[in-house]
């Protein structure tokens, strides 16, 4: 991974520190203020319905199962464009091909689906294609806020179109916090009372399980809390992994862990599922897509789980953060831009089709139309014994703060972390100090691959 | 000879043995349990539901049977490439032990330092070369690259110097036969043994064989199990619309999928026994 990463090159990053030097002496305050930057030049629409009536091949990578049933409807809408679906494989596989290929110059798909999470990495070697001239700025209403912000590059340009989301919440147990008198915690001094209280009722039994090795969930905490971390700005990279409400989080779960009131048993492993079966975790601090999850990976606790929103730090102004999520975007070096852009457009914004992702695939929407559509949000899920459960989870989804931002690199920030506070959690140790070295750790590397780090 | 037994000698093979069938026995009583039974009852014995049969039927069925489809492919790719592999460091091997050419010494030394470079880290300057050839993403990505095994070609080097002699060769090359005679008819025979041994090994690596496969190909189709496996592991995972009754299905394709292996041991179990042990004692 750091391979694929320091392959992006000192040179690129050192031609563009000369603009970005320019941008500084006229003024442009460092940090995290974007300076926009004009679009290039629309394209017209006869431009546009020509491309779509062409006969077109597009590619389409997606790990996303079963997507040819909305690639149909796109199908039946444009005839002349023909979607070649290829599954590339998910997450990290798929990024590893990715960057082979564009580092190749050949073989790189039209369309891709890249996490929310992963924009900033590709689109630091300008990999995606701004979406902007193709009509992208139109759709902006169609989109909860947090999500747009997310696909936003520094200088205003459109990297993608939001697909999916997973705003965070809590997943209890009610069977266990019944029987042990636990309330549903509202905020987050409330849960660390809960925690004491349920795991010296039954030392068996954990309030939750802070994986250790899951960084997407730890930056989820962090987003929540109102941590700036990473702020891009050009090659200027604003870096505070460890700034004040970084530091809160840290020394909140480093205190829990410390004392043995949480577990932090590595997640998606056999340990950690046996853990959800049998009850040993009381909660999971996860995404909307966990609901889904738990049904199938915890059969045996069906009707147990309730779904509520993640404690609060002030609850007079409940924040949430997101963990997950995915987005179309068009590819840098696509032969047929317009066909990609309008189709990357058709499967997010198309009310039909991104109703039938939250069907046919499950998915959690990102547009407003859907997550205030009764029809989504009024289904009763057995699972949680009958709870609303995307009710609420559309309702988090509104509180998710706007203003978080990814790095460049968050492969070596995940690595980082899995390797500093990751260790300490499981380890006993001063999580606080831990993403101290976390910060230096990641600032020594922004710092080689040719980063001016601010804090 | 005299038998010799060492109790503590026997009580470490067992140790060993125990310690290598481990993993293989979880995966056999993971196979046997429903997705639910994986995740809540003891790993390491049986749950009362026995679902192999219906998890096998999962396994070939999901997704329009691409498991099936994955084995297949990678059948073709280990078959082809542990076959040519072989033939390549047989004659090579040969080559070197028993023809005296110009440049001999440096050509074997190049060829044994590059046993030093892990296919892995070469597998990206190969994407490159292969993608100005245009073969990217077809089963010549994969099969190509697996046709060359300096470590085989070092096998058969050594084998061949000391299972043929010098003489037989003299007696045959005075008998009139030529050189491709000699080999095919007199040297290959003695040959099998090591043979054998370098196509058990190139059979496993690309069997294995993983990051290769998953740079180059991107179309499910030209899968070969380990990268389809992966990828289902993936989804059933993956959060967003992650399916988590793949687990069992994974898990149950990981079994079937070393079974092909295991029954290639087991055949050519008396060939690379005796390859194994050859230049052990100095005649």
């Amino acid at each position: 991974m750091s391979l694929a990463v320091s392959r992006i090159g000192r040179r690129r990053l050192l031609s563009m520190t000369g603009a970005a030097a320019a941008a500084a002496a006229l003024g442009a305050c460092s940090g995290p203020e974007r300076e926009e930057q004009p679009p290039a030049e629309p394209v017209g629409q006869a431009d546009i319905d020509r491309a779509l009536t062409t006969p077109t091949t597009i590619t389409f990578w997606t790990w996303v199962p079963d997507v040819q049933k909305e690639v149909a409807l796109f199908k039946k809408k444009y005839p002349a464009i023909t979607v070649t679906v290829v599954n590339a494989g998910q997450g990290l596989d798929a990024y590893t091909k990715l960057r082979t290929a564009l580092k190749a110059g050949t073989g790189a798909p039209d369309v891709a689906q890249i996490e929310f999470q992963y924009i900033p990495t590709f689109s630091l070697t300008n990999s995606l294609v701004d979406l902007r001239p193709y009509g992208a700025e139109a759709t902006r209403e169609k989109f909860v806020d947090w999500t747009w912000g997310q696909v936003t590059g520094p200088k205003g340009e459109i990297l993608a179109y939001p697909q999916d989301t997973g705003p965070m919440g809590m997943l209890y147990r009610a069977d266990l916090f019944d029987r042990h008198g636990i309330e549903v915690p509202a905020t987050w001094n409330d849960f660390a009372a809960a925690a004491r209280k349920l795991h010296a009722a039954d030392p068996g039994v954990y309030l939750t399980n802070i994986a250790a090795n899951e960084p997407a969930a730890w930056h989820g905490l962090m987003w929540q809390a109102g941590s700036k971390a990473y702020t891009v700005n050009g090659t200027e990279l604003g870096l505070a992994v460890d700034d004040e409400a970084a530091r809160k989080v840290a020394d909140y779960w480093g205190g829990l862990a410390r004392e043995k009131l949480i577990s932090t048993d590595p997640d998606f492993t056999d340990t950690w599922y046996q853990g959800l079966n049998s009850g040993k975790y009381a909660t999971w601090l996860t995404a909307a897509w966990g609901s889904v999850f738990l049904t199938g990976s915890a059969k045996a606790t069906a009707g147990k789980w309730r779904a509520a929103p993640l404690p609060q730090w002030d609850p007079a102004r409940p924040v949430a953060g997101n963990w997950g999520g995915s987005t179309s975007a068009v590819i840098t070096g696509t032969k047929n831009p317009i066909a990609a852009a309008k189709f990357a457009e058709f499967l997010n914004t198309d009310h039909e089709v991104t109703k039938l992702f939250t069907t046919a695939q499950n998915f959690f929407p990102a547009t407003k139309a859907l997550l205030a559509d009764p029809a989504f949000t009024g289904a009763e899920n057995a699972f949680f014994g009958g709870q609303r459960v995307n009710e609420l989870f559309a309702g988090i989804s509104g509180t998710v703060d706007v203003g978080w931002q990814w790095p460049p690199f968050l492969d070596q920030a995940s690595k980082d972390w899995t390797e500093t506070a990751g260790k300490a959690l499981t380890g006993g140790g001063d999580v606080a100090a831990a993403i101290g070295a976390w910060q230096e750790r990641l600032t020594a590397y922004a710092e080689d691959q040719g980063f001016t780090v601010v804090e | 000879m005299r038998s010799r037994r060492s109790t503590t000698l026997t009580i470490g093979m067992l140790a060993l043995l125990v310690y290598f069938l481990f993993p293989l026995f979880w995966l056999v009583v993971a196979s046997t349990k429903s997705t639910a039974d994986l995740f809540s009852t003891f790993g390491l014995w049986f749950a009362g539901d026995f679902s192999l049969i219906g998890n096998i039927r999962a396994t070939f069925t999901h997704n329009g049977g691409e498991y099936a489809r994955w084995m297949a492919n990678t059948l073709v790719y280990a078959v082809i490439s542990a076959a040519g592999a072989t033939s390549l460091a047989t004659l090579a091997g040969y080559g070197f032990a028993h023809y005296a050419f110009r440049g001999r010494g440096p050509l074997l030394g190049l060829i044994l330092g590059t046993v030093m470079v892990p296919t892995t880290a070469l597998a990206i300057p190969t994407y490159l070369v292969f993608s100005e050839a245009g073969l990217v993403n077809t089963p010549w990505a994969v099969i190509l690259p697996s046709l060359v095994s300096p470590f085989g070609l070092f096998l058969m080097w050594i084998y061949a110097r000391d299972a043929v002699p010098g003489d037989l060769l003299e007696a045959a090359r005075i008998d009139g036969a030529g050189e491709l005679a000699i080999f095919f008819r007199v040297v290959l025979r003695s040959l099998v043994p090591g043979s054998v041994t370098v196509l058990l090994f190139t059979l496993v690596a690309t069997w294995n064989n993983y990051f290769l496969p998953l740079i180059m190909l991107n179309d499910p189709r030209y899968y070969p199990i380990t990268v389809g496996l992966s990828s289902w592991s993936a989804q059933a995972v993956g959060g967003t619309g992650a399916n988590a009754e793949l687990l069992a299905a994974v898990v149950t394709g990981s079994l079937l999928s070393i079974v092909p292996l295991i029954a290639a041991f087991l055949l050519l179990q008396r060939y690379w026994q005796s390859g194994l042990s050859t230049g052990a004692v100095k005649e």
